[in-house]
């Protein structure tokens, strides 16, 4: 009871505190935001930029407050702990790569936002086939993407002269044989990983994936329930080879910092990672002074490259219309082209829309993004990532079995077994 | 019972009742009755499931009783080898040598430091390339014994039990306390009795510190009946289940979202945890009559 | 007093004190030491050495670490939150290990036997129920929140210790309180506390580490940066690709020190404390 009211009492001092601290802005509409992207993340130079510029033009009208939730797993953890207890969401959640949109959809809420896009025709030309996969359900528009996961590989020129190859393979066969020659060189061919996620293994694996008609289809089926198909066998076969012949020792258990690292200090050749690692070529704390001009970009061989829009902020039903409003105004502002070409210039970020120009200036800024983009744009095969279209938890079985997988404990068919097994007791849909 | 201290009693245990009723009466409750749930965030599902979910776990679900068994090896671990060299050490320090105060900070310093940062430590000093285990071993000759210790099935389930084992500082910290509360006449009694200071120990100073290091052990078995977050920073339960524990599978099964079954497992862990209670009062119990 | 000679026996045992004290010393310190060297080693030398010192000492990530993160202010209300927990812990634990250890009235057991149960609730089964609770009280974004969850957290621990240590107490010293006339209330603050200080020191300091370290309910039940406390600091340093070791391991060595100072400055009260008792007793 004493609690109670102590709780009740403090309860009547924040309402007061709050009306007081409103009264100043009586008409104004507050969005709080959380987000992930501030401290180390990449991109928090350019959320900080745009949360400014929005506020400017918007004064008096709307103002976003950011709340920092550091971290993209908590940030994850966190939205998830509100749909899991039936509260009232932040107006507008950004799904980036955590499924938060599939999840705030089985709990009815989001609000769809298709007539606002209609309404705008820069913005409902953004609305592309790959953009209405990942933001758009049973025809209805409900999120908005800002950014684009293009990914392909980093490759270090010196070590690739020194094994004498001349640049990236255009075809797998050609691929694996540079990974000879580069082993015959003395020198350790590729960065893996096996820990939260297993980020840059996955990503081999997927674009290996993608080499067949079997595996592209598999790749991209979204929440797949069955791993037993003899394309994903196969790479996982490949996987396996390749951690037990090709790469670091503490490849078995690394994350992808441990992977960075060895990329970065010149002990292994290749790192499959997206142009956001870019600027770490010329941080001097993880590299030598230098190390950015032996690095080069390439797409997978056989024309692939992964390209798709990172799943986008999204509006969520609240009492007040009015915030609805501002929240889908706020979500209009981030995505536009506009906000994607400051996003790109600010912190590198590749733009979701495709009318956002890369412009001369950019690839003054960014030499290696331009080579890189120039490679992806040539690519004929593009799909997302294999981790990103697994069920919810998934992801941690995979990394625990592949330890067992690498060290030859379990075959690549018991891999995807129980792979299966997993994803056909927990369908996400 | 004085009547008159009746009402005095019930204030005295109010804020403890109120704080128990606020953050953990309704978890119980949400915990005991969504275990008989089926209840997901995705696919939305919620729906009577009888036990269906508890004979699922008991007899369909293949990696159930290997994570069962880790759990009870580590509560068996810490209640018995961890404690006894908390103990010990306080049995040590109780007798003030020179040096005991500095000693009995410094060992508090691991319990103090962030777990995330025990985690990374131990994965570096794992690490099969610089890690300073293998490079030990590399230095001396045996090259042989290097492991990836951390990630391989006959390493794993150990190095993740020496990421807390060693760390007994709590225990050593309670039990001192209580050691240095005992009357020093007892002690001075006792030797000028012509007793050999492992006889003082054995038959003066335990009898009188057993009832802390009863709590040190419920402490140290309900420890390992919470603890998941050192092991998901490290070998993250793997490979395989080898180095999941029932907490580890509560937190992963809540991350698909499958919060009945998660629910479930909550379940065995507070039943696990009573019974453990019961057993480790009954055994103090015994040896004190 | 004269010293008696050392038996071989005895000195064994000395012995091996020593190499015990010595190894619990290299245990406890490697940790540390480890976290303060890697505050000044780049992000490389981490990732590419175990035990080893940085090539240059600079400051540079104790810098960054305070540039990136708001880390003072978190400082400030970790404190006052910690505080405010371990007091309120400490005192409604006392009241009621107090009445379980010397008191006996209708279903004690029962009701020792149910609060219990809060040592084995997994934490993780609490998250959504209590920010359920928490939300409906109106207390999102507080720090009351946080003060009421510390102080549940913590309260299986102190109800433990808190009840071997009044357990302890010789109940001649009630009695005697009581014959001088002695009410409830003075027995329990003047009588009672005073023997169990070196019990409520130790709950204190475990009570203070849990608040002070915890995370997930942190991150949970607030938002805004005035509530926010010291541990959630640590994650602006580690994104998903792209991390700063130095700044991280410069803000742990932030974070930790104070902890330990606070724990010498409480073993030391402990220490006094006791001895005071002793000699009053």
């Amino acid at each position: 009871m004493k609690l109670r009211k102590l709780a009740a009492g403090s309860l009547v001092f924040c309402m007061v505190a709050g009306a007081m601290a409103s009264s100043a802005f009586a008409d104004e509409i507050v969005i709080n935001y959380p987000t992930f992207q501030v401290g180390a993340n990449t991109s928090a130079p350019a959320i900080a930029e745009l949360v400014n510029r929005f506020n400017e033009e918007y004064a008096g009208q709307y103002r976003i407050e950011v709340e920092e939730v550091p971290g993209d797993e908590n940030y994850a953890d966190k939205i998830t702990v509100q749909i899991a207890s039936s509260e009232t969401l932040p107006p507008v959640v950004y799904g980036a790569g955590q499924k938060l949109l599939d999840l705030a959809l089985q709990a009815d809420a989001v609000k769809d936002i298709s007539e606002a896009v209609d309404a705008d025709p820069d913005w409902a030309a953004m609305y592309t086939e790959s953009w209405e996969e990942v933001n758009c359900r049973d025809g209805k528009k409900y999120a908005s993407s800002m950014e684009s996961e293009m990914i392909g590989y980093f490759y270090n020129k010196e070590l690739f002269e020194q094994a004498g190859i001349d640049g990236p393979a255009a075809t797998w066969d050609e691929f694996f044989e540079d990974l000879d020659k580069l082993k015959e060189a003395g020198i350790t061919p590729l960065a893996m990983d096996t820990a939260d996620g297993a980020w840059c293994t996955q990503l081999l694996v997927g674009a290996y994936l993608a080499s067949t008609e079997e595996g592209m289809e598999f790749l991209k089926t979204k929440y797949p329930t069955d791993y037993n198909n003899e394309a994903m066998i196969n790479a996982m076969a490949k996987a396996q080879e390749l951690y037990q012949n090709y790469t670091t020792l503490d490849a078995v258990g690394g994350a992808y910092e441990n992977a960075a690292n060895n990329f970065f200090s010149g002990n292994v050749a290749i790192i499959c990672n997206g142009p956001w690692m870019i600027s770490d070529f010329s941080d001097e704390s993880k590299t030598e002074a230098g190390f950015a001009d032996k690095v080069g970009a390439a797409a997978y061989p056989d024309s692939f490259v992964y390209d798709a829009p990172i799943e986008g902020m999204f509006v969520t039903k609240q009492d007040d219309p009015a915030l609805e409003e501002a929240a889908v105004a706020m979500v209009q502002f981030f995505t536009s082209n506009e906000a994607q070409a400051v996003a790109l210039d600010l912190s590198g970020m590749v733009p979701a829309s495709s009318a956002v120009e890369i412009t001369d200036e950019i690839l003054e800024k960014y030499p290696l993004l331009g080579e890189f983009l120039s490679q992806a744009s040539a690519c004929e095969n593009r799909a997302s990532t294999l981790t990103g279209n697994m069920v919810p938890g998934l992801e941690d079985i995979w990394d625990n079995e592949l330890p067992n997988l690498a060290s030859g404990a379990s075959t690549p068919e018991d891999f995807c077994q129980v792979l299966t097994d997993f994803a056909a007791a927990n369908p996400a849909q | 019972m004085r009547k008159k201290e009746i009402p005095w009693i019930i204030l005295f245990l109010l804020p403890t009742c109120a704080v128990f009723l606020l953050i953990f009466a309704v978890p119980l409750c949400m915990v005991i009755g969504g275990s008989f749930f089926n209840y997901r965030l995705m696919p939305k599902t919620f729906s009577f499931n009888g036990i269906g979910n508890y004979i699922q776990l008991f007899t369909q679900d293949k990696n159930f009783w290997l994570i069962f068994r880790n759990t009870l090896v580590w509560i068996v671990i810490h209640c018995v080898f961890h404690v006894a060299l908390g103990t010990l050490l306080a049995f040590v320090l109780y007798k003030k040598p020179r040096g005991w105060k500095f000693v009995r900070v410094v060992y508090m310093i691991p319990n103090i430091i962030s777990q995330s940062a025990i985690a990374m430590i131990f994965l570096n000093m794992y690490n099969p390339q610089y890690g300073v285990l293998n490079s030990i071993l590399k230095a001396v000759g045996l090259e042989k014994l290097q492991h990836n210790w951390l990630f391989e099935m006959g390493t794993a389930f150990p190095a993740v039990t020496m990421t807390w084992f060693l760390f007994a500082g709590y225990t050593t910290t309670l039990v001192l306390a209580q050691c240095l509360s005992l009357d020093e006449g007892i002690i001075e009694a006792a030797k000028i009795d012509g007793a050999s200071s492992l006889q003082i120990d054995r038959l003066v100073v335990f009898p009188l510190a057993k009832d802390m290091i009863r709590t040190t052990v419920i402490m140290a078995a309900t420890y390992m009946l919470q603890l998941f977050s050192m092991i998901y920073l490290t070998s993250g339960g793997g490979p395989g289940s080898t180095t999941t524990n029932l907490p580890l599978y509560l937190y992963t099964t809540m991350k698909s979202t499958n919060y009945g079954y998660a629910n479930t497992i909550g379940v065995v862990i507070i039943v696990v945890g009573m019974v453990t209670m019961f057993l480790i009062n009954r055994v103090f119990h015994t040896r004190e009559e | 007093m004269k010293r008696a000679k050392l038996s071989p026996g005895e000195r064994a045992v000395r012995i091996f004190g020593y190499i015990l004290m010595i190894l619990a010393v290299i245990v406890a310190l490697y940790p540390i030491l480890w976290v303060i060297l890697s505050s000044f080693k780049t992000n490389k030398e981490i990732l590419s050495s175990g035990l080893s010192l940085p090539e240059h000492f600079s400051l540079d990530g104790y810098k960054q670490a305070l540039e990136m993160a708001p880390i003072f202010q978190f400082f400030a209300t970790s404190l006052m939150i910690s505080v405010t927990a371990t007091v309120l812990n400490v005192l409604f634990l006392s009241m009621s290990g107090y009445i379980f250890a010397k008191k006996r009235f209708r279903g004690k057991n029962i009701l020792f036997w149910i609060l219990s149960l809060s040592m084995v609730i997994p934490t993780t089964a609490l998250l959504s129920p209590v920010f359920t609770v928490i939300s409906k009280m109106g207390l999102y974004d507080t720090k009351a929140a946080l003060i009421i969850v510390y102080i549940a957290l913590s309260m299986p621990v102190s109800l433990m210790i808190l009840r071997s240590t009044f357990s302890a107490i010789p109940d001649e010293l009630e009695e005697a309180a009581r014959m001088d006339g002695a009410g409830f209330l003075k027995n329990f603050f003047l009588v009672m506390i005073p023997c169990a200080k070196g019990g409520m020191a130790s709950a204190a300091v475990l009570a203070f580490l849990e608040s002070w370290n915890e995370f997930t309910f942190a991150l949970i039940l607030t938002s805004s940066v005035s509530t926010r406390t010291l541990p959630l600091s640590l994650s602006y340093f580690t994104a998903q690709f792209s991390f700063n070791y130095t700044a991280l391991f410069a803000a742990i060595t932030i974070a930790v020190i104070p902890s330990i100072v606070i724990f010498a400055f409480f073993q030391e009260q402990v220490n006094q404390s006791l001895v005071a008792g002793s000699v009053k007793g």
